[in-house]
C-alpha cells in the first residue's frame, strides 16, 4: 500500500472490499500466540505458499506439535493452506521474546514435508539465530532433518 | 557559575524517565537573576561539598536514577548497583543515546555462526533502571519488521555504536510498529554520522504516518506529538472515546508528579556520587577517540 | 411429689442452720488443667518493647543530656557497614571466649537476621542472566545463650526430642534505649549489648555456642553455601479465592450473574453433607512465616554485609526482616567446614570487598566472548 494515500481513504477502501467480498481478503492483526486457527505468513518460495500469500489467503495453523498447544520458535505446526494440510516450522514470532532474540512483526512459517526438509528453495525473511540451536537439537539422524532448512536461509539475526 | 545557574532554573521536580523537549528548553533558558546571590551565599557556607554533576547527566545516564516507587527503594542496594554499573562501564563504552537515536549493537551470540551478531536499528524504548536497564531497537530487514531488546549492562554486549545521535518528539516510539515501514527502515551497514564536539543533540521533528487499523494499541489515547494522521484514520466513535479518555487535570497533579519522579536533591546526591568516575571515563574515551582519528604520517624513504 | 419437695426444703433449712456461722461458696474444681497455669508459656524475652513517650515534658537540654548518656554508655552513634548504629566497644575477653571448635556435620550453627533489600540481576560466565535477592545482615549481636538443660520450650512436648539444642538469642539493629521499656532493656543488661530493635532465637548445638556480645557478620557464611531463608509473607488482607488459591473464576458473560470471581461448589451432599476441613475458601492471605529453602549464595559484599542469594521469591516485601539459616535439605548439607561457631572477630577486615562465585561474571571482568567452533 502506498504511504502517500491518506489513512482514511485506505480504511474506507478496505471496508468496501470486505463488504463486497467477505472471503477474499483477511485483515486481522498477527496473533501474539500461535494456537489453533492462528493466521501465519509463509516466508519461503514454495509454489503453494507463494500463491496462497499472493491470493490473500494465508495459511491457518490447525495443530501445534508440542504439549502446551502454544507454538514457540522452532515448533512444528500443521497448517491448512489452499485446501491442503502441510507441515511447517515456526521461524519467527510476533510474541514478546527474551532479550537478544528478535521479535518480528508477523508470525513466519516455512513449509516442510514430513521429514523436515523445506518445500521451497529460499527463505526471504531473516531468521532468529536461536533457531539454529533449536533445530539442531530437534533433528535426528534418521527421520526429521532440519539442516536443509537452515542451509537455504539468507540471513540470521 | 554557568553550571549553578542552570540548576537554579530547574523546576523543583524533575522527570526521572521520559525526556520531553520542554525540560531541555528549561535547562537552556536563562535563569532568574534574583536567585543567583542566594545560591552564591549557600555555596560559600558549605565549601567542602561534593562536586556537582552537570544537570544534563539525568538525561545522559537516566538508568542511574532508581525506581521512584518507595516500595522498591533501598539506599545500600542502589549504591551497590551503581558500583556494578560503573565497573561495567569501565569495560565497555556505553554512549549517550536517546529514544529516536540509531544504534548498532554488537553482541556475543552462542547461536550465531561467528559467535557474534550485529543489529542496527532505531531505539524505540528505554525501560527500567539500575542493572536491569533495557532498550529496544527496531528496523526493517528484508522487508520484515524486527525488534530486538538489549540489556544495557549485559556482559555479552561487545560494542554499542551510535550511528545517528538525535531525539524525537516523543519519549516512546512504540507506534512505529503500526507506522509505514519507511519510518523504521535503516541500512544495516549505515555509516556513523559524527556530530561536532559540544554541539547540542538535534531534535528530529519527523511526523510519522500510521497505517490504517488494526493497531497494536489505541495510539489515539496516548497524546503523541510525533504522529500526523491519527485523526484521519480513526472513526467518529473512536474520536468521541478519545475525548472521554483525556485527563487534562493530570498536568496539575503535583502529587502524582512527585510520586513518579526522584526529587532534585536526591538526583544531585546520586550523580555527585558517581560524577568523578563517570567524568574520568568520559575523558578517557575522548582521548582514545582522538588518538584513533589521528593518522600517523608515514616516513618517506 | 409434694413429699419430695418437703424433703428438699427441710434439707436446705438444715444446711442453713448448720452453716450459719461460716458461709462457703463452692467453686467447681477442674481436674483437667491446673487453674492459673497457662498452657503456652511465652519465652522470657517476650516483654513489652515500646514505651509511651511523652515528648512534651522533655526540654531540648534534657534531650541532649539523654543523648550524651547514651553515647557515654554505648559509644558514639556511627554508620557501620551501611547501618546506622552505635560504636559499642566489645568486651575485652571476647576473643578468648570465642573459641573455634571442631566442626561436625551433625552440629547446628547459629543463623543471622537480615533485611531483604532488593532483587537484582547478575550474569554467569556463560552469559546467562540470573535473578538474585540481596540480603543485608543488619548489625547482629548475640544477646544471650540458654543451655539445653535450662531452656524451657513454650510447650512441653509429650515425647522429649532426641537431640537437645540450646537457645541462642540474637538481636539486630541498635536503637535508642530511651524509647524502650525498662523490662526490654533489662534483657540486654548482662551482655553489655546495646538494646536491639529485632530479637530472635536460634536453636544451636551446645558445641556451636557463641558468647554474648559477639557480632555476626556476613563472613559467617561463604560464597557457594546453601541457605534457607525465613520471612513473613506480604500481608494481603482478606482475599477471594482467585487471588488466594489461584482459582480460575467464572465467565464474565454468557448469562453469568453475580458469580464471576466466586469459588463455586465446595462439596457434595449425601453422607458428606458438610464442608471438609482444609477446603480452599476466601480468607486472610499473607503475613505468615514461610521459608525459601535451598538458596545458593552467589556473591558477598563484606563492606556492607550483603549477600546475593538465588531467586526472587523470598518471602516478605522489600526492606522486610528475614532470617538466614544453614539449609536443612539433606542433599544440600554442607560437606566442608564453615567458620565454626562463627567467624573470628575482625576476620572480615582482611577479606576483599566483593567475593564472587566462580560461576559468576564480575562486572570488572572483560566482555564475554564465545569461542568459535
Amino acid at each position: 500500500m502506498a504511504p502517500q494515500l491518506s489513512g482514511s481513504v485506505l480504511s474506507t477502501l478496505r471496508n468496501q472490499i470486505i463488504r463486497t467480498n467477505t472471503h477474499t481478503i483477511h485483515t486481522t492483526a498477527a496473533c501474539n500466540e500461535i494456537r489453533k486457527l492462528a493466521r501465519l505468513r509463509v516466508v519461503d518460495n514454495s509454489t503453494i505458499g507463494k500463491t496462497a500469500m499472493a491470493e490473500g489467503k494465508p495459511p491457518r495453523c490447525i495443530h501445534v506439535y508440542n504439549k502446551t498447544g502454544v507454538g514457540l520458535v522452532g515448533d512444528k505446526v500443521l497448517v491448512a493452506i489452499k485446501g491442503q494440510m502441510k507441515r511447517g516450522i515456526l521461524v519467527g514470532l510476533k510474541a514478546q521474546q527474551k532479550t537478544k532474540v528478535p521479535k518480528f512483526d508477523s508470525n513466519n512459517v516455512v513449509l516442510t514435508d514430513d521429514d523436515g526438509s523445506p518445500l521451497g528453495t529460499r527463505i526471504h525473511a531473516p531468521l532468529p539465530s536461536t533457531l539454529r540451536t533449536i533445530l539442531k537439537e530437534k533433528s535426528q539422524k534418521k527421520g526429521t532433518d532440519y539442516t536443509k532448512l537452515l542451509a537455504i536461509s539468507t540471513r540470521f539475526l | 557559575m554557568n553550571l549553578t545557574r542552570r540548576i537554579a532554573c530547574n523546576p523543583f521536580i524533575l522527570k526521572s524517565h521520559g525526556l520531553s523537549s520542554a525540560h531541555f528548553r528549561l535547562l537552556t533558558s536563562k535563569s532568574d537573576p534574583l536567585l543567583e546571590p542566594a545560591l552564591a551565599s549557600s555555596q560559600h557556607s558549605t565549601e567542602a561539598r561534593k562536586p556537582l554533576a552537570p544537570p544534563q547527566y539525568r538525561f545522559v545516564y537516566p538508568e542511574f536514577l532508581p525506581d521512584p516507587n518507595r516500595v522498591y527503594r533501598n539506599p545500600i542496594r542502589e549504591k551497590l548497583e551503581r558500583m556494578d554499573m560503573i565497573n561495567r562501564r569501565t569495560q565497555i563504552d556505553i554512549p549517550e543515546f536517546y529514544v529516536g537515536s540509531i544504534l548498532a549493537v554488537t553482541s556475543s551470540d552462542p547461536h550465531a555462526a561467528g559467535k557474534t551478531s550485529r543489529f542496527l536499528g532505531i531505539c524505540i524504548q528505554r525501560k527500567f533502571c539500575g542493572l536491569r536497564a533495557e532498550f529496544v531497537l527496531r528496523n526493517y530487514v528484508d522487508n520484515q519488521g524486527v525488534e530486538i531488546t538489549y540489556q544495557l549492562y549485559d556482559p555479552t554486549i561487545q560494542k554499542i555504536d551510535i550511528i545517528r545521535l538525535e531525539k524525537r518528539l516523543d519519549s516512546e516510539l512504540l507506534y512505529l510498529r503500526d507506522a509505514y515501514p519507511e519510518y523504521s527502515t535503516f541500512d544495516l551497514n549505515m555509516e556513523p554520522e559524527i556530530l561536532p564536539e559540544g554541539s547540542p543533540v538535534p531534535l528530529n521533528k519527523t511526523m510519522v504516518k500510521l497505517k490504517p487499523r488494526p493497531w497494536e494499541q489505541r495510539w489515539e489515547r496516548k497524546n503523541f506529538v510525533g504522529v500526523s494522521n491519527i485523526l484521519e484514520i480513526i472513526n467518529e466513535k473512536m474520536t468521541k472515546q478519545m475525548e472521554d479518555h483525556k485527563k487534562p487535570w493530570e498536568k496539575y497533579d503535583l502529587v502524582m508528579e512527585y510520586r513518579k519522579t526522584i526529587p532534585e536533591e536526591e538526583q544531585q546526591e546520586i550523580y555527585a556520587e558517581v560524577y568523578s568516575q563517570l567524568h574520568e571515563l568520559e575523558i578517557h574515551r575522548r582521548k582514545i577517540k582522538r588518538s584513533r582519528s589521528f593518522i600517523k604520517p608515514k616516513k618517506l624513504g | 411429689m409434694s413429699l419430695l419437695l418437703q424433703n428438699t426444703a427441710r434439707g436446705c433449712i438444715n444446711a442453713l442452720q448448720a452453716n450459719v456461722s461460716r458461709i462457703n461458696i463452692l467453686v467447681p474444681k477442674r481436674d483437667k488443667y491446673k487453674v492459673g497455669v497457662p498452657r503456652l508459656r511465652n519465652p522470657e524475652w517476650f516483654v513489652r518493647k515500646r514505651r509511651t513517650v511523652h515528648d512534651d515534658f522533655i526540654t531540648a537540654d534534657n534531650k541532649t543530656f539523654i543523648k550524651e548518656v547514651i553515647s557515654d554508655k554505648f559509644g558514639p552513634p556511627s554508620l557501620i557497614k551501611g547501618v546506622q548504629t552505635y560504636k559499642t566497644e566489645l568486651p575485652k575477653d571476647l576473643s578468648t571466649q570465642l573459641q573455634t571448635a571442631e566442626w561436625n556435620q551433625r552440629y547446628k550453627r547459629c543463623g543471622a537476621i537480615a533485611r531483604k533489600i532488593g532483587v537484582v540481576p547478575l550474569w554467569r560466565k556463560d552469559g546467562k542472566r540470573i535473578l538474585t535477592t540481596m540480603l543485608q545482615i543488619v548489625d547482629n549481636q548475640v544477646v544471650k545463650y540458654i543451655p539445653p538443660e535450662e531452656y524451657q520450650p513454650a510447650k512441653k512436648l509429650v515425647i522429649p526430642p532426641r537431640k537437645k539444642y540450646g537457645c541462642l538469642i540474637v538481636g539486630a539493629e541498635s536503637t535508642d534505649p530511651s524509647l524502650l521499656t525498662k523490662d526490654y532493656c533489662g534483657l540486654f543488661a548482662d551482655s553489655g549489648v546495646m538494646p536491639k530493635r529485632i530479637l530472635t532465637r536460634f536453636f544451636i548445638s551446645p558445641q556451636a555456642y557463641i558468647p554474648p556480645g559477639t557480632p555476626i557478620n556476613v563472613n559467617h557464611f561463604s560464597v557457594g553455601d546453601i541457605v534457607d531463608v525465613r520471612g513473613k509473607t506480604i500481608n494481603r488482607g482478606f482475599q477471594g479465592v482467585m487471588k488466594r488459591h489461584g482459582f480460575s473464576g467464572m465467565p464474565a458473560t454468557h448469562g453469568v450473574t453475580k458469580t464471576h470471581r466466586r469459588g463455586g461448589n465446595i462439596g457434595a451432599g449425601g453422607e458428606k453433607a458438610r464442608v471438609w476441613p482444609g477446603t480452599k475458601m476466601p480468607g486472610h492471605m499473607g503475613n505468615k512465616p514461610r521459608q525459601a529453602r535451598g538458596l545458593t549464595i552467589w556473591r558477598i559484599n563484606t563492606k556492607f554485609n550483603v549477600l546475593w542469594v538465588s531467586g526472587q521469591g523470598i518471602p516478605g516485601g522489600n526492606n522486610s526482616v528475614v532470617y538466614i539459616y544453614d539449609t536443612i535439605l539433606p542433599l544440600h548439607r554442607r560437606k566442608t567446614p564453615p567458620p565454626f561457631p562463627t567467624a573470628a572477630l575482625g576476620s572480615d577486615e582482611s577479606l576483599p570487598d566483593n567475593i564472587w562465585s566462580d560461576e559468576l561474571h564480575d562486572f570488572k571482568d572483560s566482555t564475554i566472548f564465545y569461542k568459535p567452533e
